[in-house]
């Protein structure tokens, strides 16, 4: 016996429905007051509009009693053409980033290969190379603050156990060695970080293109060049530019452990700003407002220039 | 040939392990170090500034905690933080949730701001956030630096949250909307319970890093009774420099609390803090 | 070129565990394409990876050309594999995936320009050197796989699945066009797969493999014919081969069976040599091929009731049940069937092609010799 054909339409029994048909994840303007709205509040009052209101305050002269007179593009010109100050800023900030970025990322992808190359108890001692992550800057500035010590900082003290006692130094007070201290202790907060994320990023990769290339004849060195480096770079990429943006505005440990001293030898461009605000013999708030805005636009021209440059010319899909 | 093959495995590893206890010994060892110093006086630890101390001086924590503030502080960062936390949750969660699930015009503009505030230097905000709080009667207040920690983290916080939310299967909502849940219950029954996870992840990391902030405290607060943890600690290394014991014990009050919870959580730390890093 | 031989290799992932491989002993001859085939689990890519040297060897060992290899690196043992995933290198190229083997092994660059070119005329991979593993879809990149392999020229291919990653008309035209690379090109492969009709297709002899143990190696048509034990019974062809049970008794010279309610005789098993099986319980087995609904030749029949009906066009499978207990059995007929679903009618079986098997050990009883 034929069954009958399956696939015969039913004709439409219920006429179409009216215009106002809604789509039901389109949200009324009560939800979305009600879920966006606070969040909109608070961003709108408390990031965009200061924002904004930094631009704003870049053209002017403020007092203590808000802008007081227009000066245009004069702070800009001023911090660009009389400042030396913002100049050293602005030399300690770049070898600060351009130093410390690299070193940060690289070593911590140094240290995860090493790793990945089959230590036991990498797992249990990522616990506790990750720890300087969380702790405050305060926590991490004072620590170095003391292993830097003259008299009796664990430094000068190995140093000298180890028989390089002329190398003793004095490493925050001395122009020459003071930022580069600074670097030091950054780097040890933030190597543990890299090493994590790139630990995890070779965990994902595929096993299968590791024994494709060891059938291939590679030792380890030939696998980490050519398969393993090349298949991290969204990772590495990631990483770079994270590194640059929070070494270009680096504040606390700089405040924490030499104030942007010994002789402006760490005066960083967020340090100087906020002296300028806050710690300067006349009050304005225009000027350091005009740094800020104009060391934005670097950092923002920076991150685009640098993505674009390391950009994936195609996916790495695997 | 198998022994041999063993020993020389481990002759071969030997650098790296070596290396791998260096590092390690650098990376907890000062946490170790201050822990000792904070329970021996100071006229112990200049004396030998690296030996355990000879009697645990549990009063230094007592002295810390009444004596020079840090209660005060510990009290102030402990109010600051939970209810900024509390807050960024709820607001955070809430605005997730409604950019993952519905769809409307301005949707994607509205992501991009608030993201786009993640890559925002704190310098293009302090100046003027300091403007604004005085003129609304909010310097060096408590409230004032808890809206402000509030509106800092929402940006980092939706865009973990909307990240988790938008994978919970479009299914259950669908599911849900022909059941005649309304847009709150949907909210309340559905995406909160499912995305416990996440919204831990979140919860924590936010503790973490405003528990530690510095900038802006520093920039926003002045009197001496309202300063948080960070800024007391540098307030008394300002004025009391060579008292280490002290200090040693006032770090290890602000360690403590985040030791504590990264003991029972460290797993989850970690790949909160590092998954959005690899890719 | 070359002969591989496994001897009593096994493998434990840890230490006093399960055996993942245990006691596995194989010969591949020289230019052979001897098939690993099992269902999941069964540990027939662990012997393959412990072959490629990519996973170490718990106890047994390893040998090409005579040559015990369980100490040689992955690299030194002149083997390429085809990985289920492709594991193609997804930041290069065709050109430099096909060519990376050889660079890394010092080939001059005329010559690896060479093969590269040869290989991928080969395969049809011409226009597709320049791309890159994602902008090729899944049959491109098993032909990548497969040319990386090859270029190489190794002693050995070995393959771990290769097709199952395909769907189901790509999975034919390329198990077809593996099987003439592999003629012409006459090296020794072993390959890995689940899939019997990949196996009974394309390769010389098959091993099938259960939990970590060898069931049966042979040529696939004898594997068929004669399977060594209900397992393998089972696992070739499809539908699977019906597996009754059954009382086993003399009769007179031969042998009878008591079946779903009813004797049989058994003209073609003399009780000469089943002496241990009788009066015992049997497992009876019968391909569904070998039951017909209309039979040319005189067959006895079984009472059955009719359970559902699949036409497939080209064919009818019955599913049906005998006997008393209901015992299930599928049957294979022609394009058309008078049976209907529900009734009770009778099946047609060929005596001759019955196999029988220990009910407890599940091993075949071999028809003694007349």
């Amino acid at each position: 016996m034929p069954q009958p054909a399956i696939g015969v339409r039913l004709p439409r029994a219920v006429a179409p429905r009216p215009q106002s048909s809604i789509d039901v994840w389109q949200p009324s303007p009560a939800t979305l007051a009600l879920f966006l709205g606070p969040a909109i509040l608070v961003f709108a009052g408390f990031t965009a509009y200061p924002v904004l209101r930094t631009f704003y305050n870049s053209l002017y002269l403020v007092g203590p009693k808000g802008a007081s007179g227009f000066v245009g593009l004069h702070n800009f010109s001023q911090v660009l053409r009389a400042d030396p100050v913002f100049w050293t800023a602005v030399r300690n900030t770049a070898i600060f980033t351009l130093v410390g970025t690299p070193l940060d990322v690289f070593g911590g992808l140094l240290l995860a290969l090493c790793l990945f190359a089959g230590v036991p108890f990498a797992r249990s001692l990522r616990v506790i190379w990750f720890l300087p992550v969380l702790m405050s800057y305060v926590v991490v500035g004072i620590i170095w603050v003391w292993i830097y010590d003259y008299d009796w900082g664990a430094l000068n003290l190995l140093l000298h156990a180890i028989g390089l006692g002329r190398l003793e130094h004095s490493w925050l007070g001395d122009p020459a060695t003071a930022l580069w201290a600074v670097m030091a202790a950054h780097l040890w907060k933030w190597l543990g970080f890299n090493m994590i994320v790139f630990l995890a990023a070779l965990h994902a990769l595929p096993g299968d293109v590791l024994g494709a290339a060891e059938l291939d004849n590679c030792g380890w060195i030939a696998k980490t060049i050519y398969i393993i480096i090349p298949m991290l770079r969204p990772t590495l990429v990631n990483l770079l530019v994270l590194s640059f943006i929070g070494k270009m505005m680096i504040f606390d440990l700089v405040w924490i452990m030499t104030q942007g001293g010994p002789l402006w030898s760490t005066e960083t461009v967020s340090t100087y700003v906020y002296k300028r605000a806050f710690d300067w013999n006349t009050f304005d708030l225009g000027y350091p407002s005009a740094i800020a805005v104009l060391w934005f636009i670097i950092i923002i021209a920076f991150v685009i220039v640098i993505s674009w440059l390391l950009r994936q010319r195609d996916q790495l899909e695997f | 040939m198998r022994p041999m093959q063993f020993w020389l495995s481990y002759v071969r590893r030997t650098p790296l392990l070596l290396f791998l206890l260096a590092y390690t010994v650098l990376t907890g060892g000062p946490f170790l170090w201050v822990a000792a110093m904070s329970l021996r006086t100071t006229s112990e630890i200049f004396a030998n500034p690296y030996g355990l101390p000879r009697h645990p001086h549990w009063a230094n924590f007592v002295d810390a905690w009444v004596g020079s503030n840090y209660s005060t502080y510990f009290w102030n960062s402990s109010l600051v933080v939970v209810s900024a936390v509390a807050g960024v949750t709820v607001i955070g969660a809430m605005a997730a949730h409604c950019l993952a699930r519905y769809r409307f015009r301005s949707r994607r503009m509205i992501r991009f701001v608030i993201l786009s505030g993640l890559v925002l230097p704190p310098q293009m905000l302090i100046l003027s956030l300091f403007q604004i709080l005085l003129d609304y009667q909010l310097y060096d207040t408590l409230p004032g630096l808890s809206i402000v920690y509030i509106a800092t983290q929402l940006g980092m916080t939706i865009y973990l949250l909307e990240g988790f939310f938008s994978q919970i299967p479009q299914d259950l909502f669908d599911a849900a909307r022909m059941d005649g849940y309304s847009d709150f219950e949907i909210f309340w029954r559905i995406t909160l319970p499912i995305g416990v996870p996440a919204i831990f992840t979140t919860v924590i990391l936010n503790f973490v890093i405003l528990w530690n902030e510095f900038l802006y405290a520093v920039v926003l607060m002045t009197s001496d009774d309202k300063r948080t943890l960070p800024l007391g600690i540098m307030h008394f290394m300002g004025d009391h420099q060579l008292d280490v014991a002290m200090l040693a014990t006032g770090l290890m009050i602000a360690i403590i609390p985040i030791a504590l919870i990264y003991a029972c959580f460290s797993e989850t730390m970690i790949r909160g803090m590092t998954a959005g890093a690899v890719r | 070129m070359a002969v591989v031989s496994l001897d009593r290799l096994s493998k434990q992932y840890t230490a006093g565990g399960d055996f993942a491989v245990r006691e596995v002993s194989l010969a591949v001859a020289d230019g052979e394409f001897m098939i690993l085939l099992g269902p999941s689990g069964c540990g027939k890519t662990s012997v393959l990876r412990m072959i490629a040297g990519l996973e170490p060897i718990t106890s047994g060992a390893v040998s090409i050309d005579g040559r015990i290899m369980n100490q040689v690196p992955a690299r030194d043992r002149d083997i390429a594999m085809v990985f289920q995933s492709y594991a193609l290198y997804p930041h290069m190229s065709v050109r430099d995936n096909l060519a990376f083997g050889l660079r890394r092994r010092n080939v001059s660059p005329t010559e690896v320009a060479r093969r590269v070119h040869q290989v991928a005329g080969r395969l049809g991979l011409l226009p597709l050197l320049a791309r890159k593993p994602h902008a090729l879809s899944g049959g491109q990149r098993q032909r990548v796989a497969l040319g990386r392999a090859i270029i190489r020229q190794p002693k050995v291919f070995l393959f771990d699945e290769p097709l199952s990653n395909l769907d189901a008309a790509l999975r034919v035209g390329t198990r077809a066009e593996i099987s003439r690379q592999q003629r012409e090109i006459g090296t020794t492969t072993i390959y890995v797969t689940h899939d019997q009709a990949e196996a009974m297709t394309i390769g010389h002899r098959i091993c099938i493999m259960n939990a970590g143990e060898v069931m049966q190696i042979g040529a696939p048509m004898d594997v068929y014919r004669s399977p060594a034990n209900a397992f393998v019974a089972r696992f070739l062809g499809n539908p699977p081969m019906n597996l009754l049970p059954a009382m086993l008794e003399p009769g007179g010279d031969h042998a009878r069976v008591h079946l779903a309610g009813m004797m049989f005789d058994l003209q073609q098993w003399p009780v000469g040599g089943l002496q241990a099986h009788l009066n015992r319980e049997v497992t009876l087995g019968i391909r569904p091929e070998d039951l017909y609904e209309n039979p040319t030749a005189p067959m006895p029949r079984l009472r059955v009731h009719v359970r559902a009906i699949e036409p497939l066009g080209a064919e009818t499978i019955l599913l049906l049940a005998a006997g008393e207990q209901h015992h299930e059995l599928v049957a294979r007929v022609g394009r058309e069937t008078s049976f209907r679903i529900g009734e009770w009618r009778d099946i047609a079986f060929d005596l001759g092609a019955v196999h029988l098997f220990d009910a407890s050990s599940g091993m075949a009883v071999s028809r003694p010799a007349v």
